[in-house]
């Protein structure tokens, strides 16, 4: 079971809603029903009834094929135990047990409506229900319903996956009464992990607007100008920090079959004078690939598929013109014209693409405010949400520049819209003080206010400096005294310089606070040591070097560990190898709900090396669940590290004992710093510093034990030669060496056999080889 | 000498390991309530018998504690019947038969239960805590070879290809299909109660088992060179068996059922990597004490660990396909390792009743390198 130290909350904090009811389970009602278990919130799950022996079949379907799904829906698969399932005609009643209802059902307003008859007939006052949809206006929804519906109802737009893409776009009607909205904002906030963005009620609301608009005119323009797909992916993503799926890319992930609902439902809805008209009818060559099946990744591909005859696999894409496939060519963009400024400068046809549909974007975008969001804050941040744009619509502008960007859309024949005109040559964002204002539709500067309880570095890096810092890490002064160390290094991967600044932090931590919290804003928390450096230094045959980053690793987690104040470590996205191990070293972790941690060394052909074995046998030992005896606990660890298995959740971390009972889980991102930061205060008073571990292992019957497992692996064809010599090393570490079983192992020991086998590995060829195979290819080389 | 017979046999269903119905019940509650119904089936007067004697091939964790007296309490027998717990692997709880009977013959006890339990799901295959002796691994790695490896070599040995094997299996799968469809399995089996409802079916067989199904598997224990899949090998599995074992004069005396008659006992060793063979020798040994020769044997049930095992055995040995394993075997019924023994001799008891033979050969392989047989003759 998922267990949480609630955002904002404390120990025991109960979730706004006890229980929540889904009705619709496909897809996106699943997903939404999965992410609202994850918070380990029950569910009631609603389907049509179905005709044969299970009237729930439906719903019990859904949750069946979220369990095979990847990427899973849920974060572990104990969650589906929190729903419950059942069908309209028999459990609708049902809904006066919960807390919220949400409506997932086909886009079909009749559909919809006849549903809130019935619900409106059986569901308690006072208790907020909200539609999913994301065609359909509010107030055609509640049209002919009764005052005390209506003032229950909104809308809550999830992005799919619900579990992956942060965005939730909440659209209220005039009568919707604000309690319900501050009571499903704070829900889907704290408890399922949602950046929650105010948008008007109209066509699309914002994510959809803008970037239906954007596929759209990117599409139709390539089309004009006689662009292939590649061409236009690279023109279109990386440089203006879109994801390099691009437009054609992207298509092909939502389901090239969607388009044309969703551009018919656009055109239906928005104005004549819209500019979305202008783009809105779809390539002629949408509706034969979907015809002949070509729907995208999901069907037999799209603008690019995987051409899977005569045995091999091959990447192609369609020729926009003809719509016959061909094999795909990588396309690079003229040296001078690979970032945004260079692109939108050049004087070729790429610039003029680039001009074209990112002028026009940008345009339409700014044109939009306030008709659908008071404000620039909620465009940019649903674009960034909701389509992993690295900057939305109004950072992107301020990039290029106001006026520089006015000037551009004159010279390509577009309308300057008067909130780009009123921004003049200044910009949209402003920091000053510390303080980030973005401009107003009325001219002047209001402060983006983070909501209560959130804290990010970025806003202490504005506001003034590090109290320590190097070119690898920064120690920060986060109030109440706690200091914040962040790695800073690319990948936050880690090297000699970073335990200087981390030492060093330590150091300064001891005199001068009460607690330290490691946390990172970066995407991923720290993809482990620097393999780069590793792969120089023993091309040097600088054995001696090597054995001094291990030396030192080995000693700065360890004085983490023992330090007189309480660390907690705030991981989120990946914790590898390294990464893994000095989470391991704290206190205890507040972890982001997506965590991926891991011990993966021997995947490069190493073993863990600061620490990490100790720490995971210190941990397996210590649960009441694991057998007695000295194999059981090393059994399992030497199971996880053998096979480099990585936690695809912070839940799953925790089965793997990697977070332990007390640790914290975080389902919004941008409240972990604020969680990690109150745990380290809760271990303040009082704080003593962990006893050092003393290990009973079971010495050289259990490596014998674990030596035949393998080789049985190897047999069955698992395991590689080389995996079987790593594993023997990483056995015997595990099962204390040369120490006999009754003699006691200490922490020390355990680091000496860390050291002398991570040493032997790493002047081995096969391991040498399986580092520089992943430093070219970023895949693991099974030799 | 006294005459010891069969007088009763009762087992659980046998359940697949790690995802059938007994997933979530201790072994020694399993075991408990076959033996309470084995006493209330055959009506014996629980303060007369002897002695429980338990199979169990990885006596430890919830199968710790001398198994034996666990379940004697557990399934409250009086205080005064003792419980011992017996470990040959998966010859375990034919070797309580063999004790009992030892026992009976020289006056020391006239009833004993003879049961064996094993759940390969909560207690590991090899233990919590395996620790071989790393010198005896030099000397005689065989000693503790991984048993899908010695199916191997067994298979290459007296070159069984993959073809033989999955005929053999499916040839096991359907004698379990037809048991089960005549309902012939439904007497010896024991409803037992879990924390999730009453068990009361086999939960291993495959009734759908086909030749190409079997054919697409991949080896399971040598990828490069393997013939041995999962179809081909007894699954892992949670179960419990019971005979009630006693005089020929106390079971007269009581009018309890005369199953069967012990003729004779044997134990044999094989060399570790192919302990798959040991029935070949015990066997021999158990008939030729009793007198007789495979062909006068109208009952075999030899315990189905590997397909390929069970082949070379059946060539060795001359045993004929109408009398081998008639209501199906371990390929589809499953292999609790402890309890296993005592299946089979229950049921080739049962069987010489049902079938009308004189004699029936009840025999298994054992890991490590050792074979077991009985024979029984029917009164």
């Amino acid at each position: 079971m998922t267990q949480h130290i609630p955002s904002g909350g404390t120990d025991g904090a109960r979730p706004t809603f006890s229980r929540v009811c889904v009705i619709g389970s496909g897809v996106m009602g699943a997903g939404i029903a999965a992410q609202i278990a994850n918070a380990g919130v029950p569910v009631l799950l609603l389907d049509r009834k179905a005709d044969g022996a299970d009237p729930n079949a439906l719903a019990n379907d859904a949750i069946a094929r979220a369990l095979k799904t990847d990427p899973a829906p849920f974060m572990d698969p104990a969650a589906a135990k929190l729903i419950t399932t059942g069908n309209i005609d028999d459990d609708l009643a049902r809904v006066a047990e919960c807390d919220w209802v949400v409506e997932v059902i086909i886009e079909r307003l009749d559909l919809k409506q006849a549903l809130y008859r019935r619900l409106d007939a059986v569901h308690r006052p006072g208790t907020p229900i909200s539609s999913n949809t994301s065609t359909i206006p509010l107030a055609r929804l509640v049209e002919g319903l009764p005052a005390r519906f209506t003032r229950d109802f909104l809308i809550t737009h999830f992005f799919n996956p619900p579990r992956y893409m942060r965005l939730l776009e909440i659209v209220t009607g005039p009568t919707t009464d604000p309690a319900h909205v501050g009571a499903v904002t704070d829900f889907c906030d704290r408890w399922l992990g949602k950046s929650v963005v105010r948008a008007k009620d109209t066509a699309g609301f914002i994510a959809n607007r803008i970037g239906t608009f954007w596929m759209q005119a990117a599409a139709r323009v390539a089309v004009d100008h006689g662009l292939t797909v590649e061409q236009v992916d690279t023109i279109i993503g990386r440089p203006f920090g879109i994801p390099k799926t691009g437009v054609f890319g992207l298509l092909d992930l939502v389901g090239i079959d969607l388009m044309p609902h969703i551009s018919a439902s656009m055109k239906s809805l928005l104005a004549a004078g819209d500019r979305y008209h202008a783009f809105a009818d779809d390539l002629p060559l949408i509706g034969k690939m979907i015809e002949g099946g070509y729907t995208g990744r999901k069907g037999k591909g799209g603008f690019y598929r995987i051409n899977k005859a005569g045995g091999g696999k091959v990447k192609e894409s369609i020729d926009l013109a003809t719509g016959a496939y061909a094999v795909s060519e990588r396309f690079a963009l003229p040296p001078g014209a690979g970032d945004m400024a260079g692109l939108l400068a050049a004087n070729d046809r790429f610039g003029a693409y680039a001009r074209k549909v990112m002028g026009e974007t940008l345009a339409y975008a700014a044109s939009l405010v306030p008709e659908i969001s008071d404000d620039i804050v909620g465009i940019d941040k649903a674009m960034e949400l909701g389509f992993n744009w690295k900057k939305g619509p109004f950072a992107l502008i301020d990039q290029i520049g106001a006026a520089k960007l006015a000037a551009l859309l004159r010279q390509e024949g577009i309308a300057v819209p008067a909130l780009v005109e009123a921004v003049g040559d200044g910009r949209f964002y402003q920091d000053r003080d510390g303080v980030t204002r973005a401009f107003g539709v009325d001219g002047g500067w209001h402060p983006v206010a983070r909501a209560e309880g959130v804290i990010l570095l970025e806003d202490f890096r504005k506001g003034g400096k590090p109290v320590l810092s190097s070119r690898s890490g920064a120690l920060w002064d986060i109030g109440d005294g706690v200091a914040c160390f962040e790695i800073t290094t690319k990948m936050n991967t880690f090297d000699e310089s970073v335990m200087a600044i981390l030492e060093k932090s330590i150091a300064h931590v001891g005199e001068h606070f009460k607690a330290l919290v490691l946390y990172s804003d970066a995407t991923h928390f720290s993809a482990g040591a620097n393999l780069g450096l590793a792969a120089f230094a023993a091309n040097m045959a600088a054995w001696g070097e090597i054995r001094k980053l291990i030396v030192r690793g080995q000693a700065v987690y360890k004085t983490l560990k023992y330090a007189p104040f309480p660390v907690v470590a705030a991981p989120a996205g990946m914790a590898l190898g390294g990464g893994c191990e000095i989470v391991l070293h704290a206190d205890a972790v507040q972890a982001h709900a997506e965590s991926y941690i891991g011990l993966v060394e021997c995947g490069v052909g190493l073993v863990p090396g600061w620490g990490g074995c100790g720490e995971m046998l210190d941990r397996l030992r210590a649960d009441p669940h694991t057998a007695g005896g000295p194999m059981p606990p090393t059994r399992e660890v030497f199971e996880m590290i053998a096979t480099a298995r990585v936690s695809k959740s912070a839940a799953e971390a925790r089965r793997m004992h990697i977070l332990r009972d007390r640790d914290g889980i975080t389902m919004n991102r941008d409240r972990l710093l604020a969680d990690a930061k109150m745990l380290a205060l809760s271990l303040v008073e009082g704080y003593r510093s962990p006893p050092k571990p003393e290990f009973h292992l079971a010495g050289a019957g259990g490596k014998l034990a674990l030596d035949m497992a393998v080789e049985g692996m190897a047999r069955q064809g698992i395991a590689t030669p080389h995996d079987v010599t790593v594993a023997g090393k990483l056995a015997f570490i595990l099962t204390g060496g040369a120490h006999d079983s009754t003699e006691n192992v200490t922490e020390e020991d355990m680091l000496e056999l860390e050291r002398a086998a991570f040493l032997e590995l790493i002047q081995s060829i096969p391991t040498l080889d399986r580092i520089e195979h992943m430093l070219e290819t970023g895949k693991p080389l099974r030799n | 000498m006294n005459s010891v017979v069969i007088a009763g046999y009762a087992r659980s269903p046998f359940q697949l390991a790690r995802k059938g119905q007994f997933v979530r019940t201790r072994p020694d509650d399993i075991a408990a309530q076959v033996v309470r119904a084995l006493v209330e089936r055959t009506g014996v007067a629980p303060e007369e018998i002897e002695d429980l004697i338990l199979g169990c091939a990885f006596p430890e964790g919830e199968q710790g504690f001398n198994l034996g007296r666990i379940v004697a309490l557990l399934s409250d027998l009086p205080l005064s019947v003792g419980g011992v717990t017996v470990n040959r692997f998966c010859g375990s709880s034919m070797q309580s038969v063999h004790m009992a009977a030892g026992a009976i013959r020289m006056g020391a006890g006239e009833v004993f239960i003879c049961a064996g339990v094993e759940s390969m799901t909560r207690i590991p295959m090899g233990g919590f805590n395996p620790l071989p002796n790393p010198a005896l691994y030099k000397k005689r790695p065989g000693a503790y070879m991984d048993m899908g490896i010695t199916a191997e070599n067994v298979a290459r040995t007296y070159e069984i290809g993959r073809a033989e094997q999955e005929a053999f299996a499916l040839r096991s799968q359907a004698r379990t299909r037809d048991a089960v469809a005549a309902g012939r399995l439904e007497a010896e089996i024991v409803p037992i109660q879990t924390r999730d409802g009453v068990v009361s079916v086999d939960g291993c067989p495959r009734p759908d088992t086909n030749a190409e199904g079997l054919a697409g598997l991949k080896p399971a224990f040598d990828a490069a060179h393997g013939t041995v899949t999962a179809g081909t090998s007894s699954p892992l599995t949670d179960g419990a068996a019971s005979v009630l074992v006693c005089s020929e004069a106390y079971a007269d005396r009581k009018g309890l059922p005369k199953l069967a008659r012990i003729r004779s006992i044997a134990i044999s060793g094989c060399a570790p990597e192919v302990m798959g063979l040991g029935p070949i020798l015990s066997s021999r040994k158990a008939l030729e004490r009793a007198g007789i020769a495979i062909g006068d044997v109208g009952v075999v049930e030899l315990n189905e660990a590997f397909a390929s095992q069970s082949i070379a055995c059946v060539r060795e040995l001359g045993v004929r396909d109408e009398t081998l394993n008639i209501d199906g075997g371990a390929i589809a019924l499953g292999h609790p390792l402890g309890a296993t023994g005592a299946r089979i001799v229950g049921k080739a008891a049962q069987l010489l009743g049902r079938e009308g033979a004189r004699y029936a050969l009840a025999t298994q392989c054992i890991g490590g390198g050792q074979g077991i047989a009985t024979v029984l003759e029917r009164i």
